[in-house]
């Protein structure tokens, strides 16, 4: 790595600005704090009703703990594939920054296809929206989750566009960097999510009497 | 009002998204290893692209392996759930922040950025987990009264 890369590299973190810092960066930092208050209220909502659906189907009848694992497993690999093309776009290598920018978009594009799965078939097994409180608070929840990703397909596509034209370089990598940010705050709601949701959950049973009770 | 509109949104004039490029090439800041101690001087060199940059492609790839096999440790627990007994969702919990620091600190560059970053999203972690933790609290006495 030359010089000139390398202090391209820190172009970002010596912003002539009020603060010293990167305004783009710091927006996106105040965007995923308030965002977290965003997915904490959907997070807790899904806790408080936990295991008081008073019909079925219930998450220990419908949840796959299999799919779920490898459709994680694809999330962290786009982070993964994220930060490898901000890292080669810092360093001027263009073709490999294009290759993994469109390595996220690829991986999250398959995360979407499981939700996509997993919602037609828990459809079909009887779970929507409106079934019960359980099928409310799911599909809510990783509804917008899945939506956050979406976006951010979206927006990698336009950056995977613009480092192929030359027109994302390293020199504004920052660019990329915040919708990195974006990505892995995106990835770990979802290490929540799996954690609290799958695996947490994925053995709850009827609260007692609660067949009795709709009966 | 313009004048008071570009003051309020416009950092020089440059508009809302052309923000003013950098102006001063100073030389790098100071080398910011992530994991410190003189000790680990060749790992470091190592997992950090040669000490250049902040971290390389090695780093990254280490950290991902790392997320892949704290998941696997995640459902393997899941697997032992009756054995595990009340110690299965602590286990779960404390795996999920394990995995929750490394994608922050190094895949979002907490660790070797401004701290300023650091105090904006701990900030609304804190809040949120305060706000949500009562909120769970609360409504859960609430059902158990009832």
């Amino acid at each position: 790595m030359n010089e000139t890369a390398t202090v391209n590299n820190h172009q970002d973190e010596i912003e002539n600005t009020s603060t010293g810092l990167s305004n783009k960066k710091l927006m996106m930092w105040l965007f995923l704090a308030s965002d977290v208050m965003f997915f904490g209220a959907f997070i807790s909502t899904y806790l408080i009703y936990r295991g008081k659906s008073l019909n079925g189907p219930y998450p220990s009848e419908i949840l796959d703990i299999p799919i779920t694992t490898v459709s994680t497993f694809v999330l962290l690999m786009s982070s993964l594939a994220m930060v490898l093309a901000l890292h080669y776009l810092k360093e001027n290598q263009k073709n490999k920054a294009t290759l993994w920018i469109l390595g996220v978009v690829i991986l999250g594009a398959i995360f979407m296809g499981f939700q996509v799965y997993e919602f037609t078939h828990f459809a079909h097994l009887g779970l929507t929206p409106r079934t019960n409180i359980f099928g409310t608070t799911f599909f809510i929840l990783t509804g917008l989750h899945g939506g956050h990703v979406t976006i951010g397909i979206i927006w990698m596509i336009f950056l995977a566009y613009g480092s192929h034209k030359g027109t994302l370089r390293s020199d504004n990598a920052i660019d990329l960097e915040i919708a990195g940010l974006y990505w892995h705050f995106v990835d770990i709601v979802w290490i929540i999510i799996f954690t609290v949701i799958y695996l947490i959950s994925a053995n709850d049973t009827p609260p007692p009497g609660a067949e009795l009770l709709i009966h | 009002m313009k004048k008071l509109l570009k003051k309020l949104f416009y950092h020089d004039g440059n508009g809302w998204w052309n923000l003013p490029k950098n102006m001063s090439l100073k030389p790098n800041p100071p080398y910011e290893g992530p994991i410190g101690g003189p000790w680990l001087l060749r790992l470091i060199n190592f997992i950090t692209y040669g000490g250049k940059s902040h971290a390389g492609p090695r780093f990254y790839i280490i950290v991902g392996v790392f997320l892949a096999i704290i998941t696997a440790l995640e459902v393997w627990a899941f697997e032992l759930e009756s054995q595990l007994a009340i110690l299965y969702i602590p286990i779960l919990l404390i795996l999920a922040l394990i995995k929750f620091i490394a994608v922050v600190a190094f895949y979002m560059h907490l660790r070797f950025d401004n701290r300023f970053f650091s105090y904006v999203f701990a900030s609304g972690m804190v809040v949120g987990t305060v706000v949500f933790s009562l909120l769970l609290f609360i409504s859960e006495s609430a059902y158990m009264i009832r």
